[in-house]
């Protein structure tokens, strides 16, 4: 029964751990930029799932990797995400009934939040300057949303996670 | 809470070889496919290279004797030999607002935190960031990051800025009066105790001396293609506490090249 149960929730972990390598795989440039937020994908997905099991302590510590992963100062992406995970956690019964197109387009605005926040925090704290496009993937999550939704719901009722 | 990130590093590296892996195995795959004519052409081109380096390093060697006679002569400190090893970037995406490369060595190897990296034609940057298997090299053109330079022909120092674009750096507190000019050679200086002195860094590409601003706006291009490096080299020094650390599997490597 316990081992069962670690089984299942190892199913959360493995996907994260996908998503973060999603996130750092090399791809041209050109086709990187729209690279969807896909920890951030993830992480919204099981917090709506699973709201007792996910919340938004994980959420910080997968902006952690995130940090870690893309060597931003530690701590942009996590507050980030953290800070995105809030609304996703609180709301979650609400956001469940929405329809698939209007969950993108929540997506696509949780998305844009985070992106803001670690935008801000590089702008004042590394002067970073404005570059557009690092808000592109904004719109590309809400599409791939699209998909990731429903796999990650097949994954998770063929697996029994509760 | 630099050992905490260091140790972090370690544990992710290995999210960030699965990620590579798909791009490393076709990468192997298109090598091991390569026609027969290929290798020879390219057999040929890299025995001329040889060739050609060779040539120039008879003359280094006898610029080297002729330079350590001259210091003799002028009773100052003999330069040390420094110590190299080659690294290959992983091609990890990075943060866009920063401009980092994440490369096969690590504190296994004896990388160290503020460590020299160039390549063929001159200065990459520096490893802010060491795991055990991969560290982090932060390039010039970063906007977080300065090096001390020296102009090779006049001998003006100055420092020169990332300003977050691969193919521009930014001279700060240059005065109007400078006697520095367009396509000027820029050399570390040495200063600072980070770069070692006299590899090429940059090359200047605009100099703006407009009198409404404190300084001149000076703008220099990297002589290092910052946006494809491939291979690269770090430094140690010979006598620093730091030595590099040769794996088995390095020196198999090496033999392999």
């Amino acid at each position: 029964m316990m081992m069962h149960r670690i089984a299942q929730r190892s199913i959360i972990v493995v996907t994260i751990i996908l998503s973060l390598i999603l996130a750092v795989m090399p791809m041209s440039l050109a086709v990187a930029v729209w690279r969807p937020e896909w920890p951030l994908l993830v992480m919204i997905y099981w917090i709506i799932a699973l709201p007792h099991r996910v919340n938004i302590g994980y959420a910080a510590v997968v902006g952690l990797a995130v940090d870690i992963l893309l060597g931003s100062t530690l701590g942009f992406h996590a507050a980030a995400y953290a800070l995105v995970a809030y609304p996703a956690a609180k709301y979650y019964q609400r956001i469940r009934n929405f329809s698939l197109s209007q969950q993108a387009l929540l997506v696509a605005v949780l998305v844009f939040v985070a992106r803001a926040i670690v935008y801000m925090f590089e702008h004042y704290l590394n002067n970073a300057p404005l570059m557009f496009y690092y808000f592109w993937p904004a719109l590309s999550s809400a599409f791939f949303w699209l998909w990731v939704c429903p796999v990650l719901r097949k994954l998770r009722r063929r697996f029994q996670v509760t | 809470m630099q050992p905490v990130r260091s140790v972090l590093n370690s544990f992710v590296s290995p999210v960030q070889y699965l990620a590579v892996m798909p791009e490393q195995a076709l990468d192997n795959l298109i090598s091991q496919v390569q026609s027969r004519r290929r290798l020879v052409r390219e057999n040929e081109q890299l025995k001329e290279d040889v060739l050609s380096l060779q040539g120039q390093m008879q003359r280094y060697q006898f610029l080297v004797s002729e330079n350590e006679r001259l210091r003799g002569l002028l009773s100052s400190e003999s330069r040390e030999e420094r110590m190299r090893m080659v690294a290959e970037v992983i091609a990890v995406d990075s943060d866009p607002f920063s401009h980092q490369v994440v490369v096969n060595k690590g504190s296994r190897n004896g990388v160290y935190i503020g460590q020299p990296v160039i390549d063929a034609e001159g200065v990459i940057g520096q490893v802010v960031d060491v795991g055990v298997i991969t560290a982090r090299v932060i390039l010039i053109s970063d906007q977080s990051h300065a090096i001390p330079l020296r102009a090779e022909s006049s001998g003006i120092r100055v420092i020169a800025q990332g300003v977050g674009n691969t193919n521009s750096i930014e001279l700060m507190h240059v005065p109007h009066s400078t006697e520095l000019a367009e396509g000027d050679l820029l050399m570390t200086s040495g200063l600072g105790g980070v770069f070692p002195e006299g590899y090429p860094v940059a090359r200047i590409s605009a100099i703006m001396r407009d009198e409404s601003l404190p300084f001149a706006q000076v703008k220099a291009v990297p002589v290092a293609n910052l946006d494809r490096i491939r291979m690269l080299l770090l430094l140690w020094d010979s006598n620093s506490e730091y030595q590099p650390i040769r794996t088995e599997q390095d020196v198999e490597e090496e033999r392999g090249l």
